[in-house]
């Protein structure tokens, strides 16, 4: 499909790592084609897709940002994977490998075994597109209700209209969770509804007395079917305040991601100026969504003073929003190739005068949070993330940043206007809740300094371009660093001035496989504090199903009770 | 597996019977609304929303906003609910539990449909994967609209679902009068010179303040006066406080220039 490209010149960041893999599987690589001068997808072998992609990301430094499955068959007659890694070692490039699966088997080799951090992904093909990873131990549904019939596959192109809403079959949950346990298990559910401001997902808890030995998740509770919608019924430019909805906390990093994605693939020149103000409504998105994390975790150890007060502050940040887009949220501002809203000289008086009260009101605040004596005695050494587990999973954000490793898209990858500001990355080595907690608060503190340094070396210029055209099965990625970390978009324009395909992964789609883990070893009652350490868009628990592998009972609690559980620690729900 | 598409597919909802209210449940219900005179408790079911609503409910009942000084405060179980409030589109594995959510509430409850999905669905509104509004499957009593609604909207909101507020319908009618015509902006400058300073505003400032700007350099073009085009053109964005704001008056002059010449 993509006629093979010149050899590659100095200018293409991971020409080295692509030749390095060509030395190493000779026969492998098909085809190289270019999308941007940091981003290449090789097509591969399909027998070779598993070598290759663990080549990279084990002896490249590559970590698994993607994968998206597409249904090309009226384009090549074959379905199509694309693994997107993100290059971190000595250069920092996307490189995507693409294996065509013939439409005939639709059968492909698990990359899982070798890379685990594919497994939610191959679930999640296997749901939309009926393409069985052979060798993937995990057979449950990811995305799809239970009751869903099997063999309707929602993302093939012939498959159904994107209204069908097939009968109700059942009222009754099927899903198997898993647990690792040796021996007769209890369970604690938790979930799907509770009561904070949580998004629904249901947890089980396998128990020994008070220790977590193993934990399971439902997640999903909230698919909407936004890829199909995007590819059907919306064209290029609805689909950004359709990727504004993706998440209520993160939506702008989203809406960013996605045209960035399609900027990228059709090579269009955004204005700097337009950039750098994206650039200021990330970090303005990211400013009340730390302080909302940091809220839950006052919340969370049982310190509702802290957490009201940091929601009284956090309403600052809002009122900023609201003065450089005119909403609160779902800001409702980018276009392809551009912003709708410009920042005149007063919306730039009025947000450095926000940002330093934030700034005094938040450090008094951090101060306050960490004299609290019940603080550290609750979070240190609690919910370790393991960096050799994070390694195999490819976390973002401050989740595996607090685990020591040094993840930040807007310093590995620059994006919209972060190319020329001057930041750090925040790593704690702690890998604790603590550590996690920490990162957020320097992060919260780089975010206005970055705001400031952003607005006072702004460009002029125009806010938008309309100096394009679109160019159909054209495709690149797009990312961004939201607060809970990497956003990334794969997108492929169609010729039908819609998307042919758009996956969009969110950065906490990347953080749940590790929260098994995180949550192994510990109390019964810290078990909501781990699960909002890892800031989920919320801790989506609500009914924790405890199981105790000893007793051989089961006790069903409700979240509330867990939750006053870890904050109170005393009378436990499970005697 | 090629599924075809017959009228019965797609369907607006699903095949199941709504739950519809009981007479002696609606009378408790006005009763309710009437004469409630004491605090109402809350109870949140997110049916699949992105979170934006459930953030701004968090800031309703925050210091800044604080609904609790109405007595309106959030419980963590719908056993002690009076009113209930459903966000989000009611995606199809969120039916059950939403449902489930509804039987465990005392009579009488309120329902309050909550954010542009609760309401109608939203931008979800006939996907496969959603039932597209809380109406749709329960009797809704409020619908509290926005994507996300305000925090004042949201307080409103409560506050009309308890009675506290009689709707004031303010119905106006405008019938045009014979002769009537909206006026046309700026009639005396050319309709094709209009539409570049108009365009070149937007392309600079976005749709809102370039709007505005272009609207300030019109009327300014508008004014008569024997000084020269192009002398006013520059006085004009030379006395512009803001550099910003000088900067795309300055283009905006050029385009004039441009057009001109």
């Amino acid at each position: 499909m993509h006629a093979p490209t010149a050899t590659p010149d100095a200018a293409r960041v991971g020409s080295d790592t692509i030749a390095a893999l060509r030395l190493k599987l000779p026969h492998a690589v098909l085809d190289e084609s270019w999308q941007t001068p940091t981003q290449a997808t090789l097509t591969v072998k399909l027998d070779e897709l598993p070598n290759v992609v663990s080549t990279l990301y084990h002896e490249h430094d590559g970590w698994l940002s993607v994968m998206a499955g597409n249904d090309e068959r009226t384009i090549n007659g074959n379905f199509a994977l694309y693994y997107a890694l993100s290059m971190e070692g000595a250069e920092k490039s996307f490189i995507v490998v693409r294996a065509e699966v013939p439409a005939a088997t639709e059968e492909f080799p698990s990359v899982t075994p070798l890379v685990p951090a594919a497994v939610w992904h191959e679930r999640e093909v296997r749901d939309m597109f009926g393409l069985t990873p052979v060798g993937l131990p995990d057979e449950r549904r990811l995305v799809l209700p239970d009751d869903w019939p099997d063999g309707l596959h929602p993302l093939r192109k012939d498959s159904m209209d994107y209204r069908l809403r097939p009968e109700p079959t059942g009222d009754d949950e099927t899903y198997q969770f898993k647990n690792d346990a040796k021996g007769e298990t209890t369970v604690v559910p938790l979930g799907p509804l509770h009561i904070t401001s949580d998004e629904p997902g249901h947890f089980r808890l396998f128990v020994d007395g008070e220790d977590i030995i193993d934990a399971d998740y439902r997640m999903f509770y909230v698919h909407r079917g936004m890829e199909k919608v995007a590819e059907t019924r919306m064209g290029y430019n609805e689909v950004t305040f359709l990727a504004d909805r993706v998440c209520g906390i993160c939506g702008y990093a989203h809406s960013v991601a996605y045209t960035t994605s399609i900027e990228n693939a059709l090579g269009i020149a955004v204005p700097a100026r337009a950039q750098a103000i994206r650039s200021v409504l990330l970090e303005t998105e990211r400013l009340h969504s730390h302080l909302l994390n940091l809220g839950l975790a006052c919340h969370f150890v049982g310190f509702d003073t802290g957490f009201m007060q940091f929601f009284r502050v956090r309403e600052k940040t809002m009122t900023l929003a609201e003065m450089l887009t005119g909403s609160r949220k779902t800001y409702a501002l980018n276009l392809i190739g551009g912003v709708r809203r410009d920042i005149l000289g007063e919306q730039h008086v009025a947000t450095l005068r926000l940002i330093g009260e934030l700034r005094e009101e938040v450090t008094r605040l951090v101060e306050m949070l960490l004299a609290t004596p019940n603080l550290e005695g609750r979070v240190k050494g609690v919910g370790i993330l393991d960096p050799g587990i994070a390694r195999e999973y490819s976390p973002v954000g401050p989740t595996v940043r607090g685990s020591g490793h040094r993840r930040d898209t807007r310093v590995d990858h620059a994006f919209a206007g972060y190319g020329g500001v001057a930041m750090p990355v925040n790593v704690g080595d702690g890998c604790d809740v603590l550590s996690r907690t920490l990162v957020r608060v320097s992060e919260f503190f780089d975010s206005l300094s970055i705001i400031e340094q952003i607005l006072a070396d702004a460009p002029g210029g125009p806010v938008l371009t309309e100096d394009f055209t679109y160019k159909p099965h054209k495709f690149a990625l797009g990312f961004t660093e939201a607060p809970r970390g990497e956003d990334i978009h794969w997108s492929m324009t169609g010729d039908n001035q819609k998307l042919f395909r758009w996956r969009c992964r969110a950065s906490t789609y990347a953080n749940w496989p590790v929260l098994r883990y995180m949550l192994r070893g510990n109390t019964v009652s810290d078990a909501p504090l781990i699960v909002a350490s890892i800031d989920p868009c919320y801790s989506c628990t609500d009914r924790v199903t405890v199981v105790d592998v000893n007793k051989a009972s089961s006790v069903t609690v409700p979240y509330k009770e867990m939750e006053r559980y870890c904050r109170e620690r005393t009378n436990s729900p499970l005697k | 597996m090629t599924r075809h598409i017959t009228e019965t597919d797609v369907r607006a909802a699903g095949p199941f019977a709504k739950i519809d209210t009981p007479a002696d449940v609606v009378r408790m219900k006005s009763a309710l609304l009437k004469d409630i005179r004491r605090s109402a408790y809350v109870y949140r079911v997110d049916c699949g929303g992105c979170n934006a609503c459930e953030i701004e409910i968090f800031a309703s009942i925050t210091p800044v906003f604080d609904a609790e000084r109405f007595g309106i405060k959030v419980v963590a179980s719908p056993r002690h609910a009076d009113i209930l409030l459903f966000t989000g589109a009611v995606t199809r594995s969120m039916r059950m539990p939403a449902l489930r959510a509804y039987e465990a509430a005392p009579d009488p409850k309120i329902v309050v449909s909550y954010g542009a999905c609760g309401v109608s669905g939203g931008i979800f509104h006939d996907l496969y994967c959603v039932w597209g509004g809380t109406d749709k499957i329960l009797p809704v009593d409020v619908y509290i609209p926005g994507c996300p609604p305000t925090p004042a909207a949201t307080v409103y909101g409560f506050a009309v679902a308890l009675g506290l507020l009689g709707q004031k319908l303010k119905a106006e009618t405008h019938v045009q009068a014979e002769g009537e015509r909206v006026a046309v902006a700026h009639p005396s400058i050319p309709y094709n010179l209009r539409v570049l300073v108009e365009r070149e505003a937007r392309r600079m400032a976005g749709y809102r303040q370039g709007g505005d700007i272009a609207e300030k350099f019109l009327v300014m073009l508008e004014q008569p006066g024997l000084v020269p085009l192009t002398d006013r053109m520059s006085t004009f964005a030379a006395a512009e406080t803001d550099p910003r704001v000088a900067e795309i008056l300055a283009r905006l002059g050029d385009v004039v220039t441009e057009a001109i010449a």
